[in-house]
């Protein structure tokens, strides 16, 4: 199988080397306005966040111009030093916006936005750029009368200035990205799913969907993040979770904070309440960094006497505070990463001074309190608007590069109260290495994840038709849960037996849950126990708080500590009975000694609620026969 | 989960109510990502919103792939290489014993044998290969985990394989050890000898010989062999002596060009691979002559046995063929019909009681004949000896005469 070799000793270039694999190529990109991640699908079929040739994950959404040269990505952020007037950043929030919506009142240290020369109403960015000069004339032979041993001159780049819009602009990253992943992969991209804020209009959306396909490539769909986020955290690679829950989705980017509380039912999931902040000062990554910078510029005072005024006036001083928040970016990484004390260290950051210096988490978390601060009062309001109980939350996604932050997670959860089995990309322990847990990859993973769904479904028009705009859609009014009563337990536990909760509030129709038990047989006369039973209840979930008085402990001196804590409990109270459920089965001895003579046999009940109200309840035994059925009406 | 038994007592609640009506989206739209969606849209497009009509094609689905797949699987003879299971005794082989091992066996081709083509050869060496290289082994390998340094001979297996595929993909020592296959070995053990025959409750012969001339018609160097059934257009007959269901002349054909190729049978068979290991070293030179000249010498023996093998299973189903004897006897009725015609122009013998007639006549004829000759003989000795005693006189009369004359 050896490639053919052609006349001149070039191995040819066959079809088949391009396309390894019939299955064609999609990516899932996640376009923020600072940072952007490629999501592809490996070998091993799971879907992965990738590094692009530089070895950076969350690839900066920068191009700085330079002479010939054009930088794409984490290289053009040092650009932003020396050569911030040819830097493009922040482009993003610009697609498909027209000049005069533009708030030119955020200040940057970039390339500026500008009225587009020849077009109306449209921003643009100009940057001084060289020019290749143009090849010489040809010049005929008659022309010369001597031959020089010379080589022609190569003439000179021209100066020149190129006008660039923000679409261009995206289109020129997208392909970039495009690049990196068709390298990693070894095969054209086909198709891509890409995020967009849901802050996005259709005009800013169809501008995007306008700059991918010029990048070359086919957008599948757009999605915003609660759906790329949903699609990772509801997929098999998702370490822990229920299938049904209640999720926060915490995405910090830099400069804007997005909250959304998304009820999970089995996959399907819709927002309960969402909450999005663009151009904030209090929170985000920038804040943070603003914050440091602040830090940073005493420190350096102090050490060197050089001042560093913040915010900067002076051009030299406006320099050296780029060059601080270029390092801090690592330094917020190391201390994302491990629990030792970050260093962070520029090289003549002004007037020819070097810096160098630590910070702790510690330091670093007291610092950053304002932000934090900022960002659980939100999570607060926003629980409170739509009167959901911190409680109730079981899973909080973390989005971005500053959710990787453990401080942050750790004052969330004191600070707002959440339950103690809450689910975090700390509690499972996922952060920072790049698989499907790490906050900064989230997005990107989950359009990936949606594209190959998407690619899969190609050849149905109408199922990719449903994809576009949501349908409404029938939910259940009330928690409907199974009891099986045990002699104990009367109603001094509330409910008189093992209760198990089957379709939640507001589980969208038609609904199909099976549950597997293993159920300990009764009977009277018989020698074997055949019979089983449970009742089916409509319950009502709610949460009780009980003021307790910790019991003192002795070592504890101060007076103040007899303040009451608060300890909230997940209660369920029954509403309507529904009716119950016998059956008989056979069942095998149980091999528990202490048990002896007690009978068991695996079950399986699967609960239907169709689109006809009709709430069906199958059981069925180990060999897939039904003994047992309950229909319940509307 | 387990769940404790129901109370003795127990009665359900009497009164039920029934279920609380659904809402419409209380809360928002669904998010139109991931797979669970694509389920739900699947679900309300195609089949409604009915959970057991979506179960069941669903099912139908499954089923179809399935088909689909054992149809492929069918297709390809890539499928199904080297997924054989391996035993402890497998794994335990010897490498330097490699001339002892079943190389179809260790690459998991045992199922195929001779007839792996070399690209199956390739594929099931890759799949051992990825299974079994040592660097795979490293890891997991308990007694390295608990720190002991024990030379577990991990590499044996990898060996084995090495040397297995070595062998195969060599078409001369392929070939060589084809020969001596340990499963053919086995399988001409047990060939049914003339003594099966003679009993009341002989073998029935298509079936006992037909997959040991399969086997056989391997070593031929001209392909293909003919079979031992008669070729038919379409069902193989199911006449266990193979006669009925066959056109006589066809039959005769088929079974005169199998005796003939079988008995001119050309064998590739050759017995090198059980050649004993010649001595290497220049000071064992006569040594070496030596085992040369009896691994010939051998070789040749096997092989004059084999050739003798060969020619007394064909002896022996010649001997019991049921089809020869039909041939036989159909011939012979048909030579003596010919007779018949022949004696009686234009009146051909249909009958046997009219043939048996036909007979008698032709010996009463041929009976009547020979008396008619022997008289006809009789009287022409009579008429011999008659002239002779008349010439006698004649002679004696004129003598005495003669000397009457003179005296």
């Amino acid at each position: 199988m050896a490639p053919k070799a052609t006349p001149n000793g070039n191995v040819a270039q066959s079809s088949a080397r391009a396309t390894p694999s019939n299955i064609p190529a999609v990516v899932g990109i996640n376009l923020g306005n600072s940072y952007a991640s490629i999501a592809v699908y490996t070998k091993e079929g799971q879907a992965e966040c990738i590094a692009n040739e530089n070895g950076e994950r969350q690839i900066a959404c920068a191009i700085a111009f330079h002479g010939e040269e054009i930088y794409v990505g984490n290289q053009a952020m040092p650009q932003l030093v020396k050569n911030a007037q040819n830097t493009i950043t922040g482009f993003r929030n610009l697609l498909g916006k027209k000049f005069s919506e533009i708030d030119q009142s955020i200040s940057s240290n970039s390339a500026p936005v500008i009225q587009h020369p020849t077009e109306t109403d449209t921003p643009a960015y100009k940057v001084d750029i060289l020019q290749p000069a143009p090849s010489p004339l040809p010049t005929s032979v008659s022309n010369t009368p001597a031959a020089s041993h010379a080589p022609t001159p190569r003439s000179e780049p021209v100066f020149s200035t190129r006008i660039l819009t923000p679409q261009e602009v995206t289109t020129m990253f997208l392909s970039s990205l495009l690049q990196s992943a068709s390298d990693f992969l070894g095969k054209p991209i086909f198709g891509a799913v890409i995020t967009s804020p849901p802050s996005f209009t259709q005009t800013q959306k169809d501008a995007l969907k306008q700059a991918a396909e010029d990048a070359g490539v086919r957008v599948l769909q757009l999605i915003d993040e609660a759906s790329a986020v949903l699609t990772t955290t509801t997929s098999s690679q998702w370490p822990g979770g229920a299938e049904d829950r209640t999720q926060l989705i915490v995405d910090v980017g830099a400069s804007s904070l997005s909250l959304s509380v998304i009820a999970l039912r089995s996959g399907l999931g819709y927002i309960m309440g969402s909450k999005t902040m663009t151009n904030a000062a209090t929170v985000g990554g920038d804040a943070l960094s603003s914050l440091l910078v602040k830090h940073f510029a005493k420190e350096f005072k102090k050490k060197t006497k050089v001042d560093l005024p913040q915010p900067p006036s002076t051009k030299d001083d406006i320099r050296a505070t780029t060059k601080l928040l270029l390092a801090l970016e690592y330094t917020k990484r190391t201390l994302s990463a491990s629990p030792t004390p970050a260093s962070l260290s520029v090289e003549s950051l002004h007037s020819g001074m070097d810096f160098t210096a630590t910070i702790a988490r510690m330091r670093f978390d007291l610092l950053a309190s304002p932000v934090y601060t900022a960002i659980s009062s939100e999570i607060k309001s926003l629980l409170d608007s739509i009167s959901v109980d911190p409680h109730a939350i079981d899973e909080i996604a973390y989005v971005g590069g500053t959710a990787c932050l453990p401080g942050l997670d750790s004052h969330l959860l004191t600070s707002v109260g959440f339950s103690e089995n809450l689910q975090t990309a700390f509690s499972n322990s996922t952060t920072g290495n790049g698989a499907i847990g790490d906050p900064t990859g989230v997005l990107s993973i989950g359009c990936a994840m949606q594209a190959a769904l998407l690619l899969e479904i190609q050849g149905s028009p109408e199922l990719i038709q449903a994809f576009e705009q949501a349908e409404d859609v029938k939910m259940t009014a009330r928690t409907i849960g199974m009891l099986f009563p045990t002699a104990g337990a009367e109603e001094s536990e509330g409910l008189g037996g093992v209760y198990i909760s089957v379709l939640h509030k507001h589980t969208p129709l038609p609904a199909r849950r099976i549950f597997e038990v293993e159920v300990t047989l009764s009977g009277g006369e018989s020698v074997k126990a055949t019979k089983f039973g449970f009742e089916v209840w409509e319950v009502e979930e709610g949460i009780k708080a009980d003021k307790v008085i910790l019991p003192k402990s002795e070592l504890d001196d101060d007076e103040e500590g007899e303040e009451p804590e608060e300890i909230k409990t997940k209660t369920i109270t029954k509403r309507n009975f529904l009716g119950a459920l016998f059956g008989e089965t056979k069942g095998t001895a149980s091999k528990d000694k202490s048990k002896k003579g007690t009978y068991t046999a695996p079950l399986q009940i699967e609960f239907v609620l169709g689109m006809d109200d009709v709430l069906t309840v199958e059981a069925r035994d180990s060999k897939g026969e039904k003994v047992g059925e309950l229909r319940v009406e509307c | 989960m387990a769940i404790p038994a129901l109370p003795a007592e127990y009665t359900p609640p009497a009164s039920t109510s029934k279920l609380t009506p659904t809402v419409v989206q209380p809360a928002g739209k669904l998010l139109t990502a991931g797979p669970a969606f694509l389920a739900h849209v699947r679900l309300m497009r195609h089949h409604n919103g009915d959970v057991r009509a979506a179960d069941a094609a669903a099912r139908a689905a499954a089923e179809a792939a399935a088909a689909a797949k054992a149809n492929e699987a069918g297709e390809d003879d890539d499928l199904g290489v080297g997924d054989e299971s391996e035993d402890d005794a497998l794994l335990a082989l010897d490498p330097k014993e490699w001339k002892k091992q079943d190389h179809y066996r260790v690459l998991g081709l045992s199922h195929l044998r001779w007839r792996t083509t070399p690209e199956q050869i390739k594929i099931a060496h890759r799949k051992k290969v990825l299974r079994h290289h040592p660097d795979k082994k490293a890891s997991d390998n308990t007694a390295s985990v608990l720190g002991l340094n024990v030379n577990t001979n991990d590499d044996a297996f990898f060996k084995c394989i090495q040397k297995a595929h070595e062998v195969l993909t060599h078409p001369e020592r392929r070939r060589q050890f084809d020969s001596v296959d340990p499963q053919f070995l086995e399988e001409i053990e047990d060939v049914p000898t003339e003594k099966d025959f003679k009993g009341k409750t002989s073998p029935a012969f298509l079936s006992t010989f037909a997959p040991i001339f399969e086997r056989e018609a391997r070593f031929s160097r001209i392909q293909p062999v003919p079979p031992l059934a008669v070729p038919t257009d379409g069902l193989p007959s199911t006449d266990p002596s193979d006669i009925a269901g066959h056109e006589f002349p066809k039959l005769k054909m088929h079974v005169e060009a199998f005796y003939d190729f079988w008995y001119n049978f050309d064998s590739w068979r050759s017995f090198e691979y059980l050649d004993k290991e010649v001595n290497e070293g220049s000071d064992a030179r006569d040594d070496k002559r030596y085992t040369e000249k009896k691994n010939k010498a051998e070789r040749a023996r096997r092989k004059k046995d084999d050739i003798a093998r060969v020619r007394g299973i064909v002896d022996l189903c010649m001997s019991v063929d049921p089809r020869i004897r039909h041939i036989k006897q159909q011939e012979k009725v048909a030579r003596e019909a010919k007779k018949m015609a022949g004696g009686k122009k234009g009146t051909p013998v249909t009958t046997p009681a009219a043939a048996a007639a036909a007979k008698k006549a032709e010996e009463e004829a041929k009976a009547k004949k020979e008396e008619e000759e022997k008289a006809a003989k009789a009287d022409a000795k009579k008429a011999k000896a008659a002239a002779a005693t008349a010439a006698k006189k004649a002679r004696r009369a004129a003598r005495a005469a003669e000397e009457g004359e003179a005296a």
